[in-house]
C-alpha cells in the first residue's frame, strides 16, 4: 500500500512556541489513521500544519508525493484534502444550505447526486436546510462539518475531535457516518474518545510533547494496558 | 410640513452619500479585518476625477463611470501596494492607510490645483417639483435612487451568487473559507475595489449637491462614514445603510434646529453605541 | 559603559543648543529651533502612546489644541501675568486629564480601530466647538494675545522651550523605564500574555494615555504662547499628522526619535516652503513626507533612530562573534 500523505520530521511554531519538535507519521490510502496524545500534545496543530494554517517551518508534509507544506492553504485544499476543524468552523449566520454551496466546487449533476447521498446520511441536515448554521446542536453541526468537507470528492479528509462535546448517542451516528465515507475516502483522524479511536481506527501514532512517540496498528493499542496509561492517561 | 419634508429629503440625499462611503468601509472592515483610513480619500478622488471628466465631455454619465473607474483602479492599488504588505498587523496598517490619505489628498491638489472646483447638475437633474406645497428638488431624488440601487444590487450580490456567498462566510470565518479551497486573496482586492468603487460613487454625486468640491470633503465625509460604520455595526452591510441613514437625517435636522450641535449629536450617538453595545446596533462582531 | 556614552552624547547636544543663541544671533533660527522644541514634546508625548503602548491615536491635536486655547483665553480674558499662567497650566492639566481618561477608558478595551475613530471624531468635535464658541474662540479666524513679561523675549522662550522639552524627555525616559513603563512595553509586545500575567491592562493604557494628553496639552500651551495667536488649525488633523509623522519617521518607541523627527519635518516645512517661490510643487512638500512615512512604515517601521540602533547591536554582535572564535580557535 502506497502512502498517501506523509509527514516528514515536520516542526511548527506558532507564534515564538516551538509546538511541534518533530512530527513524522504516514497515512495509507484507505485507512483511517488515529492521531492520539494528551491535550495540548499537538494533534490540532500537527491538522493545522496539514492544512497549511499553521506552516511547517521544518520538514515536509508530502501529498501523494508532492510537498505542500509551503503551498497557501486554499491550493492545499484544491489539491484533494477536506478539513473538519475542532470548532466545526460552521458559517453561523448562513443557512445549512449556503454552508454547503461555499464547500461546493461546481454545481453539475455529480456534485447533486453526491449532496443527496450526503443528505441521506445525515438526515437531519435535510430538515434544517433552511435554517442558520448557528441554530444547529453541537451534533448537527458536527455532520454539517463534516459533510461540507466531504461534498468535494476529496482524496483525503482531516477530522479534528468530531465526538467533543456530543452525547454518546449523537457520538454513535457521528461514528457510523465516518465509517461510510471511509470506504472511498482517506481519513485522519484526531480523537480523545478511545472507543471511537479504537473502533474505526486502523493505525495509530501517539504525539507526545509536539513529537511522534509511538505508532503501530491499532490492535497493538488495543492490547497494550502500559502504553495506553503512559501516553494516554486511560487504561 | 414643507420643512419637515424638505430636511427629510436632505436628509436622505446625505445618507445615501455617506451610505456609498461607508459601505465600503464596513464591507472591507467585516472581511479583511482593514480600517481603511484612506477611504476618504478615494471619496475625494472619485468626487474630482469625476467632475473633471464630467467638465471635460460635458457628459454627467461618463463623469460618473469615470469616478467609479478611477475608484476601481484606485482600490486596486492601494489593497496590493500599500495593505497587503501589512496583513494581520493592525497597528500598521492603520498608520499605513492614514499616511496613504495624505498623499491621496495632496495629490488631488497636484493634479487639479488647490483651489476647489465647482459642479452643477446636469440639465435633466436641475430645477424641482412641486407636489401641494412641497417642493421636491430632482437632484436630491437622483441621489437617493442611486443609493438605494446600489445598495439592492451589492445585497442581492451578496444574498445570490456564489463571490456573495463567500464574502459573507468569510466575514464569519476566514480560515474556514480558505480551508475549503477558495483563494481569499483575490475575493479581498475585489472587495476592496468594489468599495473604493462605490466611495468614489459617493464623491462624485456630492458634487452637484453641494456645488462645490474639495480636498478637505474627503476627510469631513470619512468622520461620518466612521460614525456609521460604528453605529451599524463594523461588517454589517444592512446595518451600514439604517445607521447612514440615521446619520443623515439627525444631521440634516439638528443643522436645521440647532446648527451647532449637528455634528455633536452623531458624535454623542457614537459614543452612546460604543459604550452601550460596542459590536453596533445591527452588527455581529465587536 | 554604553548608557554612559549615550547620555554623555545627550548632554553634550543639549549644552550646545544652551550655547547657541549666545553665539548664533539668528532670529529665524531660533523661532525655528523654539518650534521644533514644542513639537518635540508633543511628538514625545505622542511616542508614549504609539511606541510604548501601541496606541494608536488620531486625535491627538485636541490635548495640544486644548492647551493652545486655554492659555490664550486665560490671557486674553484676565490679565497676562505669571499667576494666570500658571492657572491656565492648571486648568489644561486637568482638562487634558480628564478628557483622555475618558476617552480611553471608553474605547482602550475595544479594538486599536475604535481608538483611532473615536480620538479621529472627538477631535473633530473640537475642531467645531472651537469654530462654534465664538464668543471665546472668535471662530475661525482665531484672536491674538499677550503674554507675560518673563516669556516675552525670544531668547528667553528659546531657552524656556529647550529646558521643557529636556524636562519632558527625563521625565518620560524615566517613566518608560520604571516599572510602570516596563508593563507598558510588554503590553505593546503581547496584550494577552500581560494580561495573563495578572496586570490590568485597560489601566495602564488609561495611565499612558493620560500622561500623553497632559504632555500634549503642555505643549499646545507652549505652541500658542510661541505665536501669542490661536485659531482652529491647532484643533485640525495636520497636528496630529504632524506628531505621527515626527515619530514614525524618527523611530517609535526611542523618544529621541521623537526629538529627531520634530527636527527633520520642521527644517523641511521651513526650507521646503521657501523653495515654493522656486516651484509651485514644493508647496506641496507634505506628499514626500506622506510617501517617506508609507515606505518607513513599511520598510522601516522602527524609524530612523530605530534602525540605526538595530544597525549598532547588529555590529556589535558580528564583533562578539568575532571573538568567540577567537577564543575557542
Amino acid at each position: 500500500m502506497s502512502a498517501q500523505l506523509k509527514l516528514n520530521n515536520v516542526e511548527t511554531y506558532i507564534g515564538q512556541f516551538h509546538i511541534l519538535q518533530g512530527i513524522s507519521f504516514e497515512v495509507r490510502k484507505g485507512e483511517v489513521t488515529v492521531l492520539l496524545g494528551r491535550n495540548g500534545a499537538g494533534k490540532t496543530t500537527t491538522l493545522r500544519t496539514i492544512m497549511g494554517l499553521n506552516p511547517a517551518s521544518k520538514g515536509q508534509v508530502q501529498f501523494n508525493g508532492e510537498d505542500i507544506h509551503s503551498l497557501p492553504t486554499y491550493q492545499i485544499a484544491q489539491k484533494g484534502i477536506g478539513y473538519v476543524p475542532e470548532d466545526q468552523g460552521i458559517f453561523a449566520q448562513l443557512t445549512v444550505e449556503e454552508n454547503m454551496k461555499v464547500a461546493m466546487k461546481s454545481d453539475n449533476d455529480q456534485t447533486q447526486a453526491r449532496l443527496h447521498y450526503i443528505l441521506d446520511l445525515f438526515p437531519d441536515l435535510k430538515t434544517f436546510w433552511k435554517k442558520p448554521g448557528g441554530l444547529l446542536s453541537g451534533g448537527q453541526k458536527q455532520m454539517l462539518s463534516i459533510a461540507r468537507a466531504y461534498i468535494n470528492e476529496n482524496e483525503l479528509l482531516l477530522i479534528d475531535e468530531p465526538s467533543k462535546g456530543l452525547a454518546p448517542i449523537v457520538v454513535e451516528k457521528v461514528m457510523e457516518s465516518i465509517m461510510e465515507m471511509k470506504e472511498n475516502t482517506t481519513i485522519v483522524l484526531v480523537e480523545q474518545n478511545f472507543m471511537m479511536a479504537s473502533t474505526i481506527g486502523d493505525r495509530f501514532y501517539i504525539i507526545d510533547d509536539g513529537k511522534t512517540v509511538q505508532s503501530g496498528e491499532m490492535q497493538v493499542l488495543k492490547d497494550d494496558q502500559d502504553m495506553r496509561r503512559k501516553y494516554l492517561g486511560i487504561a | 410640513m414643507e420643512v419637515f419634508f424638505n430636511l427629510a429629503l436632505n436628509g436622505l440625499a446625505t445618507g445615501m452619500l455617506i451610505f456609498l462611503l461607508a459601505a465600503g468601509l464596513t464591507l472591507i472592515f467585516g472581511l479583511m479585518d482593514v480600517l481603511n483610513f484612506a477611504h476618504g480619500g478615494l471619496f475625494a478622488w472619485g468626487a474630482y476625477s469625476g467632475t473633471w471628466i464630467y467638465a471635460t465631455t460635458g457628459s454627467f454619465f461618463i463623469g460618473i463611470i469615470g469616478a467609479i473607474i478611477t475608484g476601481l483602479i484606485l482600490g486596486m492599488i492601494t489593497e496590493r501596494f500599500i495593505i497587503k504588505p501589512v496583513y494581520g498587523n493592525h497597528v500598521q496598517q492603520i498608520l499605513i492607510t492614514l499616511g496613504l490619505m495624505l498623499v491621496l489628498s495632496e495629490l488631488l491638489k497636484v493634479v487639479w490645483g488647490p483651489n476647489q472646483l465647482s459642479a452643477v447638475a446636469p440639465s435633466f437633474l436641475q430645477g424641482s417639483w412641486e407636489v401641494g406645497n412641497i417642493i421636491i428638488i430632482k437632484y436630491r431624488v437622483f441621489i437617493i435612487l442611486v443609493g438605494l440601487l446600489v445598495f439592492l444590487a451589492v445585497q442581492y450580490v451578496l444574498k445570490n451568487t456564489k463571490i456573495g456567498l463567500v464574502v459573507r462566510a468569510g466575514v464569519m470565518n476566514k480560515e474556514m473559507v480558505q480551508a475549503l479551497g477558495i483563494n481569499i486573496k483575490k475575493v479581498f482586492m475585489l472587495v476592496f475595489m468594489i468599495g473604493a468603487a462605490m466611495a468614489a460613487l459617493g464623491g462624485v454625486l456630492l458634487g452637484p449637491y453641494s456645488g462645490v468640491i474639495h480636498a478637505e470633503m474627503g476627510m469631513e465625509f470619512a468622520i461620518l462614514a466612521f460614525i456609521v460604520v460604528v453605529i451599524g455595526g463594523m461588517g454589517s452591510f444592512p446595518g451600514s445603510i439604517l445607521a447612514a441613514i440615521l446619520v443623515g437625517l439627525s444631521g440634516s435636522f439638528m443643522a436645521y434646529y440647532v446648527p451647532d450641535l449637528a455634528l455633536a449629536a452623531n458624535m454623542l450617538l457614537m459614543v452612546v453605541v460604543l459604550i452601550f453595545r460596542p459590536q453596533g446596533l445591527f452588527g455581529m462582531k465587536g | 559603559m554604553i548608557k554612559e556614552k549615550k547620555n554623555l552624547f545627550y548632554g553634550l547636544i543639549a549644552v550646545m543648543l544652551l550655547v547657541l543663541p549666545f553665539v548664533y544671533d539668528s532670529r529665524s533660527m531660533i523661532i525655528l529651533l523654539t518650534q521644533v522644541f514644542i513639537f518635540a514634546m508633543f511628538a514625545m508625548s505622542y511616542d508614549l502612546l504609539l511606541g510604548y503602548t501601541g496606541i494608536v491615536s488620531f486625535g491627538h491635536a485636541m490635548f495640544f489644541g486644548i492647551g493652545a486655547y486655554t492659555i490664550g483665553i486665560f490671557m486674553k480674558q484676565f490679565e497676562p501675568t505669571v499667576p494666570y499662567f500658571l492657572l491656565a497650566v492648571l486648568v489644561t492639566v486637568v482638562l487634558t486629564a480628564i478628557l483622555s481618561y475618558i476617552v480611553g477608558l471608553l474605547t482602550l478595551r475595544l479594538k486599536s480601530h475604535f481608538y483611532a475613530m473615536l480620538t479621529l471624531a472627538f477631535a473633530g468635535l473640537f475642531l467645531v466647538l472651537a469654530e462654534k464658541w465664538r464668543s471665546l474662540t472668535y471662530g475661525n479666524d482665531g484672536f491674538t494675545f499677550r503674554t507675560p513679561e518673563v516669556f516675552r523675549d525670544r531668547f528667553d522662550f528659546y531657552l524656556i522651550c529647550l529646558v521643557a522639552m529636556i524636562l519632558v524627555f527625563v521625565l518620560l525616559t524615566r517613566f518608560t523605564n520604571s516599572p510602570l513603563g516596563r508593563v507598558l512595553q510588554a503590553i505593546r509586545e503581547n496584550e494577552p500574555r500581560a494580561e495573563s500575567l495578572g496586570y490590568s491592562v485597560i489601566q495602564y493604557k488609561i495611565i499612558a494615555s493620560v500622561v500623553s494628553g497632559v504632555i500634549a496639552g503642555l505643549a499646545g500651551i507652549l505652541y500658542s504662547m510661541s505665536l501669542r495667536f490661536v485659531n482652529t488649525s491647532v484643533f485640525t488633523m495636520d497636528i496630529t499628522l504632524d506628531a505621527l509623522l515626527m515619530t514614525i519617521i524618527g523611530g517609535v518607541g526611542t523618544l529621541v526619535g521623537a526629538i529627531v523627527g520634530a527636527g527633520i519635518i520642521e527644517f523641511a516645512h521651513h526650507w521646503l516652503t521657501q523653495l515654493a517661490k522656486v516651484h509651485w510643487i514644493f508647496e506641496r512638500w507634505i506628499i514626500l513626507f506622506g510617501i517617506v512615512y508609507i515606505l518607513a512604515v513599511m520598510f522601516f517601521p522602527k524609524g530612523i533612530v530605530g534602525t540605526l540602533q538595530n544597525m549598532k547591536k547588529r555590529k556589535k554582535h558580528t564583533v562578539e562573534n568575532k571573538d568567540d572564535k577567537n577564543i575557542s580557535g
